[in-house]
């Protein structure tokens, strides 16, 4: 999925009246959640970054920030394999460089 | 049949997800369905056996009780069993759906959602659903009288027989045989036999009380169970029906009454069929002794004769 590096996500669903406060609750508590993944990565608490990664993968899509919910994918397939820790830290870099795109 | 939206459905929604429950309430309301929420699958199972929703969308992917165990835990209880269930989960894999369906969901959709998608399948559920509580309803209702059938008479009655006895509540059981009604056929044709066992129920409907459960047992036999009734308020009840009955002025015989014979027993300790055979005989009692007359069991048709 391309994404250009600099330019802010915008959900699809910005314009619908019924999901206006919904979206910008997600995008104001998003910061909370970057906190949280930071933190269990540097903990080595991986049980707690997959089941974070595995919700934030299937709520992102509703919220309507699809390649959010792509990037969150990545980071879960991740942690299922067990994959080297640097491409652990790979994903959550990559995770955290969308979300600070993301905007109401 | 009309696809009347169904305004009044309550759906549980059970998913460890906040986000989930944010986003169904959000994209659920404007259906104007009522939309309960629980964090997690013994939440779920408490609140579903508490009041039975008409729906439930079932999360696979929870921590402890998960979507899978939590839907074969629904699917054993009585009070949760019929109400159909939605399964949505993150993994698409074949056997899940598979595993899903097997367990007794009614349908399986892959998260993330596409929310008109699910509104359209929770609409085609409880469509569904109404048509087959209507159907479970129907083979419960005897046709020509609008009354219970015989099946429901057998399913409610050692029911009502077993509660009672454990709540220390009496409960009566009666028994009613139109009286000479293979002649009245033979006589007037069977059309006329068919307005009289109408007429009949809706005699019958109109005088017991709301809880009574009046049944059509077969032929022109009618069976009433009668909770919180002693044999004797029993007979009251009876008698206004065989009075009311009595006085009927028909179209098609009027110079030929219609009359009604009952009998009435206490379902007691000694069991449902023992209560039954003694209303039977009761009933048997009031019909050797003259017919049209209302017979408590163990008490001599004498005492009960009437006009
Ligand atoms: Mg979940």
């Amino acid at each position: 999925m391309a994404e250009r590096d600099n330019e802010a996500l915008r959900s699809i669903y910005r314009d619908d009246p019924e999901m206006a406060e919904l979206i910008e609750l997600f995008v104001g508590e998003l910061p909370e959640r970057v906190r949280a993944l930071r933190e269990f990565f540097d903990a080595g608490d991986l049980a707690s970054l997959q089941r974070l990664a595995h919700q934030l993968r299937g709520a992102s899509g509703g919220y309507g920030f699809e390649p959010l919910g792509f990037r969150a994918e990545q980071l879960e397939s991740a942690l299922k394999a067990d994959a080297d820790a640097e491409v652990v830290r790979k994903r959550v870099d990559e995770l955290i460089a969308l979300c600070s795109r993301v905007a109401a | 049949m009309p696809t009347t939206p169904q305004t009044s459905a309550t759906i549980l929604v059970i998913d460890d997800s906040p986000d989930i429950h944010r986003l169904m309430g959000a994209r659920l309301r404007s259906e104007g369905w009522t939309i309960l929420g629980a964090s997690s699958g013994e939440e779920g199972i408490e609140c579903a056996i508490a009041a039975p929703p008409n729906l439930i969308i079932l999360d696979i992917d929870m921590p402890e009780l998960d979507g899978f165990e939590t839907l074969r835990r629904l699917k054993i209880n009585p009070a949760t069993l019929p109400v159909p269930v939605i399964v949505v989960s993150a993994n698409t894999a074949p056997q899940d759906k598979v595993m899903g369906l097997e367990l007794g969901a009614v349908d399986y959709v892959a998260k993330p959602f596409d929310f008109s998608e699910l509104r359209a399948r929770i609409r085609a559920a409880l469509r569904t659903q109404r048509l087959l509580d209507m159907l479970a309803k129907r083979a419960h209702i005897d046709g020509l009288t609008g009354l219970w059938n015989r099946a429901h008479f057998d399913a409610r009655f050692h029911e009502l027989a077993a509660g009672a006895q454990r709540a220390g509540q009496p409960l009566s059981l009666a028994m009613c045989d139109l009286d000479r009604f293979k002649s009245i056929n033979d006589t007037f044709g069977h059309p006329a036999g068919d307005v009289i066992l109408q007429r009949f129920a809706e005699i019958l409907s109109s005088i017991v009380r709301e809880s009574d459960v009046a049944c059509r047992f077969g032929g022109e036999e009618f069976v009433v169970i009668l909770p919180g009734a002693i044999p004797e308020q029993a007979a009251e009840v009876m008698e206004r029906v065989r009075a009311e009955l009595r006085e009927q002025r028909w179209t098609r015989h009027p110079e030929r009454a219609v009359t009604a014979s009952f009998g009435v027993a206490p379902v007691d300790e000694r069991g449902a069929e023992a209560a039954l055979a003694a209303a039977d005989a009761a009933l048997y009692v009031a019909k050797s002794s003259g017919r049209n007359r209302v017979v408590i069991s163990g008490e001599r048709a004498a005492l009960r004769q009437a006009g």
